[in-house]
């Protein structure tokens, strides 16, 4: 129904921009911001009629060293020492989590969710535990409780698993799930993994058949993948590795977000392009499914025509942002399907093959649209 | 005469209550049909000594935190010294109308009976889930009608599962406690941690197209018991006969009740309840 910003570093500004007012909300950052400059975003969400607030208190590896968090007053300071699985322990990290929730108000907030070594139903079980002991301490407060479900994708090319986990997930109070697919492909690249990307597209119906609205976390042009699978919300960020989440993310020198070349989204073939490749593909006017106007396309193509020599990469973080959230409507509003994008990227791809058509990315070849091709056929036979 | 009916004559006459006769006999307790001093026709059960008092200490602590219509009341727990022995006993109230077995011995329920029935079950089953209990051994066996013949009463906690409490069942087992042709795959397969109020759902579900249909979700034409508990354990499909019956009859959401995973059951109690009432 609804695209999310999904905040990290340096990302304000996009909240305020005016031709990005399609989102519908944004996943705060406790890691990029301190309280203060959380408040004042929710203060200013909260002069934006319907546009909603979520607060993921991010405490998926509480012993890294992550920004701003050892600031909040709900950060644990015993993590490196602490027992993960005591009650006692989360109860501590609750209390506090919910009088920080009060006093900075957002409209919804998420459980927090410890990112494990491995995902035995008992974890699972465990972060349901937690979750509910949220929506508990919630009650009454105005704040609206969110299931946070961080879920390995590995994980879920296990026959069976999708269904066991959506069955444990699917016991939470709360009525909103969360849903962080943790994935071991970097940021940059795209998922390809028939059984994995199956296996997250049966979690996420079996969620929403259960009656449960699902909010995809840190997500990309993947999102035609999860929208086919009938996810409500979607969320994305301006950097690659807010459009994925990855273990590794834990491990990067914090702050830059990952890779700064800047890209275009074409959509006519589903993938990032570079520069060069941009220039040489734009000229063929490939088939596209649809039309749609993405103001900050034209603003990059103007600049590349009048100031070459000038960095695109602000203008590129926008154009993708708005994409996604135009796609999210369009799909959701049924003007065009998954399975179109994709058989029409497919096409185009297979055009490129045709007349040797090289992009500067090695892997850059559009090698994972086959693959979304059977996920979305494959999940709808099953 | 057994010795537990032997403690249970004595009990009677230690407190002036009146021994009628024995009602019904489990590995572990014995119950049997007593009138108090007071007049009351009550359930008098007496449980082996020894046997997991952890056990027997949660199916009493269930049924003191539950109260409702349909479901048995606890009226006391005593202990009682007999031949140097002490045992546990406690008294019930006494359910005349029969077991849901001994009535379907006289043929299947009719719509409007399992109409009436199944949403007062239901209404039990949420009663339980709201204590976050799960009673686990919901069967025929275990449903009394109160002397009415029309009121429906859930007994024997025996094997309640509390969700807030540790759980008594070790993982090792291969199968978890309860009557295999009524438990879900995740009791059968002792996957514990999905086990909660929706696997009483499951149960529920089967005893009631067992009741109106006179088969099994999961039962082919012909299928031993044994072949359609491990049709239910490979969580393998509902048969197509289960599906047009329960669509025939107007009771789609038995489809739903009994359905493989608890993902695909009524989420919520409330969910089920207004899906009985509403015939979705």
């Amino acid at each position: 129904m609804s695209a999310y910003h999904q905040m990290g570093h340096d990302s304000e500004n996009l909240l305020w921009t005016e031709q990005l007012a399609q989102y519908r909300g944004a996943i705060l950052s406790p890691v990029n911001y301190d309280q203060g400059k959380v408040a004042a975003q929710i203060e200013w969400a909260r002069a934006r009629n319907g546009f909603e607030t979520i607060f993921d208190p991010q405490l998926y590896v509480p012993n890294s060293e992550r920004g701003c968090l050892r600031e909040w007053n709900y950060f644990p300071n015993d993590v490196d020492t602490a027992d993960l699985t005591s009650d006692a322990w989360w109860d501590g990290i609750l209390n506090s989590l919910i009088d920080v929730c009060a006093a900075v108000r957002p409209d919804a907030v998420c459980s927090p969710a410890v990112l494990p070594s491995a995902y035995p139903d008992e974890y699972f079980a465990r972060i349901v535990s937690v979750g509910d002991q949220v929506c508990i301490r919630l009650s009454g407060t105005g704040l609206k409780p969110i299931q946070t479900a961080v879920v390995g994708m590995p994980e879920l090319s296990v026959a069976g698993r999708p269904m066991a986990i959506a069955s444990i997930l699917s016991r939470s109070r709360a009525n909103r799930i969360y849903l962080v697919l943790v994935s071991q492909i970097e940021p940059r690249r795209e998922l390809s993994d028939v059984e994995e990307i199956k296996g997250a597209m049966r979690l996420i119906s079996a969620l929403r058949d259960a009656g449960l609205h699902v909010i995809v976390g840190f997500t990309s042009s993947d999102v035609a993948l999860w929208k086919a699978a009938g996810a409500s919300d979607c969320a994305t960020g301006k950097f690659f590795n807010l459009r994925r989440f990855t273990r590794t993310r834990f491990e990067e020198p914090r702050g830059q977000g990952g890779g700064q070349l800047p890209y275009w989204f074409e959509e006519s073939l589903m993938a990032f392009l570079r520069q060069s490749d941009l220039q040489r593909v734009l000229p063929m006017n490939l088939p596209r499914v649809g039309t749609s106007t993405n103001p900050f396309g034209g603003q990059i193509l103007e600049q590349l025509a009048n100031e070459p020599e000038k960095a695109w990469l602000a203008l590129a973080w926008r154009q993708f942002l708005f994409w996604f959230a135009d796609i999210e409507s369009r799909l959701e509003s049924e003007a065009v399907t998954p399975s179109q994008l994709l058989r029409n990227a497919d096409n185009n791809w297979r055009t490129l093959e045709d007349v040797d058509f090289i992009m500067e990315e090695r892997r850059n070849d559009g090698g994972w649209i086959r693959p979304w091709r059977r996920s979305i056929a494959e999940f709808r036979t099953a | 005469m057994s010795s537990r009916e032997k403690v249970a004559q004595a009990f009677c006459a230690a407190n002036g209550h009146r021994f009628i006769c024995p009602v019904g006999a489990g590995a572990f307790k014995e119950t049997f049909h007593i009138i108090l001093a007071t007049g009351e026709a009550q359930a008098l059960k007496v449980y082996e000594p020894g046997f997991s008092p952890e056990r027997t200490a949660r199916e009493l602590g269930a049924m003191q935190r539950c109260s409702h219509p349909n479901i048995g009341r606890l009226s006391a727990i005593a202990s009682f010294y007999y031949d140097g022995v002490q045992y546990l006993l406690s008294v019930e109230e006494f359910l005349s109308g029969g077991t849901l077995t001994a009535r379907l011995r006289h043929g299947l329920l009719t719509l409007a009976e399992t109409q009436s029935i199944g949403i007062q079950l239901v209404s039990a089953v949420a009663h339980i889930a709201s204590h976050d209990l799960v009673h686990r051994d919901i069967k025929p066996d275990n449903i009394l009608f109160r002397k009415d013949g029309t009121t429906p009463v859930i007994v024997d906690f025996g094997l309640v599962r509390d969700l807030v409490g540790i759980s008594l069942t070790q993982t090792w087992l291969m199968r978890g406690p309860g009557t295999p042709l009524f438990a879900p795959a995740e009791q059968l397969r002792n996957e514990k941690t999905m086990i909660d109020w929706r696997s009483d759902q499951f149960s529920l579900g089967v005893v009631i197209a067992l009741s109106v249909f006179g088969f099994h979700p999961y039962q082919e034409d012909g299928d031993s018991p044994t072949q359609t508990v491990e049709r239910v354990a490979d969580r393998g499909a509902q048969t197509a006969r289960f599906v047009a019956a329960a669509t025939g009859a107007g009771l789609p959401f038995l489809i739903r009740m009994a359905a493989p995973w608890p993902v695909e059951r009524f989420r919520t109690p409330e969910e089920l309840e207004r899906a009985w009432q509403e015939g979705r």
